[in-house]
């Protein structure tokens, strides 16, 4: 079960966490709890840093996954949410379809969509990470 | 036959339900719970989904998360074992419409089967022996009236009742009024009803049951009887037996007639149990299960059938497999629940991360379980960690190898019902058999200042 874990859920937070530049991630969900730290600050945060170093490190970003809260299947919106895209305040991301009822995913608030777990059409569980948003 | 069952259920029966499809060559699928991500039962699927939080309205009742996991898995089938949706009439009735067959009876009989008054009537129509009782009585004059017609101890008991709230036992007439008032106030504060019916008191009868089997061609066979009378006081049982021991030969044959002419009755299929009360030479139709029960083993063995294999052949569109001539028990067979439970405390309930577990093995041991060293048993569920039965050609060889298995289990971690049980193997009131479902009670209230 540990290695179906760290293949399901860690993996994919890895990779969010490794693509999106971030310092800190840190995600919990019921009995499931992972934090990623970066020894040294992200690539683009010291370059930024170098560019315009009288200017104090940016807050550390946050990425908070939007998990499904149905089982169903995926349906993406048209136009597709695509990753990197800049989500203006709460919008619908995409519809969890359970016995006939559209269940939307939310954003939850304003952010970058930084990673996106599903394709549509995919079958997905309770509790599946969905999308990662970086606030 | 189907080619792949959703089990709508955890633990032990998930487990048993997974076995039988996998030998009759059906894929699985199972369900979970956050909680149960590390379970048996989602290990030895073919397929498992998550659906819900711990707590069962989220996930194990979760009746849209259950369909949809059928539904995206292509699963022709769900099994719902026991407990949580199991006698969910409506949760049958849904599978069916999205075009899921539910492993049990029709809608409709499981709904009729599930209000107690519904029961009563459809079975004292059909012949079957109920316990003396009133229809819907509004007041405590109206309930005395009736008692003293039928003679006193009575049961005052709430139609909508269950879990023995809303029910009184009243001794004697001048009982009545104040038990009424209290059971009727209790009964509309639980259930939002206060309609009260009164029944015969019987004393310190004999809790045995009947499985059938009942096919979609109306062909319907008996498997005989188990005795559970070895109850908490809380009524849940503890320790079950097949046949039932010391019970005269016309009393057992009229029990698996009567429960025989009541399934064609209600033109049941699938497995079912009649419950009675034995007392003497009278016996009293209680209720009908309609699902697969915690203590279908003790049948399997001394009848060498496998009952979930059954019920999914059955739901199947299969004919029965044997005539009620094929079908002779053989030996006898013992199950002892083995709970989270702390028997010094009133059996109360423990959850908690289990040491090491080791289960008992050799000849004429069964074990059906779903935990294993270093398991989480959640707060959520059920307490009951696995079911240790036995079998012997004698009843008397039987509790032995029971002591003898029972001596063999370890479960560290969590307080549990196996020395207790231990300790009944080698009651000789127990070894005696033919024990009422008042007997454990008084064990117990006889026990405790003794070890205080």
């Amino acid at each position: 079960m540990f290695e179906d874990t760290i293949a399901e859920r860690v993996r994919p937070l890895a990779r969010a966490f490794s693509d999106g530049g971030l310092t800190r991630l840190r995600v919990r969900e019921g009995e499931f709890e992972v934090e990623f730290r970066r020894a040294r600050p992200a690539l683009g945060g010291s370059a930024a840093a170098a560019a315009s170093p009288a200017k104090e490190p940016a807050a550390a970003r946050s990425v908070e996954a939007i998990l499904a809260d149905v089982v169903g299947i995926v349906r993406y919106l048209r136009p597709a949410v695509s990753e990197g895209m800049t989500l203006e305040g709460d919008r619908e991301l995409a519809y969890v379809e359970t016995l006939g009822i559209r269940n939307p995913v939310r954003s939850r608030g304003p952010g970058r969509v930084a990673m996106i777990y599903v394709t549509d059409g995919q079958p997905v569980e309770y509790g599946q990470p969905l999308f990662a948003i970086e606030r | 036959m189907f080619r792949k069952v959703l089990i709508a259920n955890r633990g032990e029966i998930a487990l048993r339900i997974n076995r039988a499809c996998h030998e009759l060559g059906v894929a699985t699928v199972a369900i979970f719970s956050e909680a149960d991500r590390g379970s048996l039962h989602v290990r030895h699927a073919d397929e498992a989904f998550c659906v819900g939080a711990g707590p069962v309205a989220s996930s194990y009742l979760n009746i849209a998360n259950i369909i949809s996991t059928g539904l995206i898995c292509g699963a022709d089938a769900i099994h719902p074992g026991y407990g949580f949706l199991a006698e969910n009439a409506r949760f049958a009735e849904i599978a069916r419409d999205h075009g899921l067959t539910f492993i049990g009876p029709e809608p409709g009989v499981i709904a009729a089967m599930g209000d107690k008054a519904t029961a009563r009537r459809i079975m004292d129509e059909s012949g079957v022996p109920i316990t003396p009782g009133s229809g819907i009585l509004t007041s405590a004059e109206a309930a005395a009236a009736f008692a003293a017609e039928i003679g006193y101890p009575v049961l005052l008991k709430a139609t909508a009742g269950g879990g023995g709230k809303g029910m009184r036992a009243v001794e004697s007439p001048a009982e009545m009024a104040s038990a009424f008032a209290t059971a009727s106030a209790e009964a509309e504060a639980s259930f939002k009803d206060g309609r009260m019916y009164v029944e015969k008191l019987i004393r310190s009868p004999r809790h045995i049951e009947v499985q059938v089997l009942g096919d979609q061609y109306g062909d319907v066979v008996h498997l005989g009887e188990r005795d559970c009378s070895v109850q908490k006081p809380s009524h849940q049982k503890l320790i079950e037996e097949a046949p039932a021991a010391a019970l005269d030969p016309a009393v057992r044959d009229r029990l698996h007639d009567i429960a025989v002419t009541a399934a064609r009755a209600v033109k049941y299929t699938n497995a079912g149990t009649l419950e009675f009360l034995v007392d003497g030479p009278n016996v009293y139709f209680m209720e009908m299960n309609t699902r697969i029960q915690v203590e279908h083993p003790v049948t399997e063995m001394v009848y060498g059938v496998d009952l979930v294999k059954e019920q999914i052949r059955i739901a199947s569109g299969e004919r029965l497999g044997f005539t009620q001539a094929d079908l002779q028990p053989l030996g006898c067979a013992i199950e002892v629940r083995v709970n989270a439970e702390d028997p010094e405390n009133n059996f109360a309930p423990a959850a908690g991360t289990l040491g090491r577990v080791e289960f008992p093995g050799g000849p004429g041991v069964r074990v059906d379980t779903h935990v294993y060293s270093g398991s989480v048993v959640p707060p959520f569920y059920d307490s009951m960690l696995a079911k240790i039965i036995v079998t012997g050609r004698t009843r008397e060889s039987a509790i032995l190898r029971m002591e003898r298995a029972l001596s063999e289990t370890r479960i560290e971690g969590v307080k549990t019902t196996v020395e207790f049980c231990r300790e009944i193997m080698r009651d000789e009131e127990f070894q005696h058999a033919g024990l009422g479902v008042d007997w454990l009670p008084r064990y117990l209230a006889h026990r405790v200042p003794a070890t205080v």
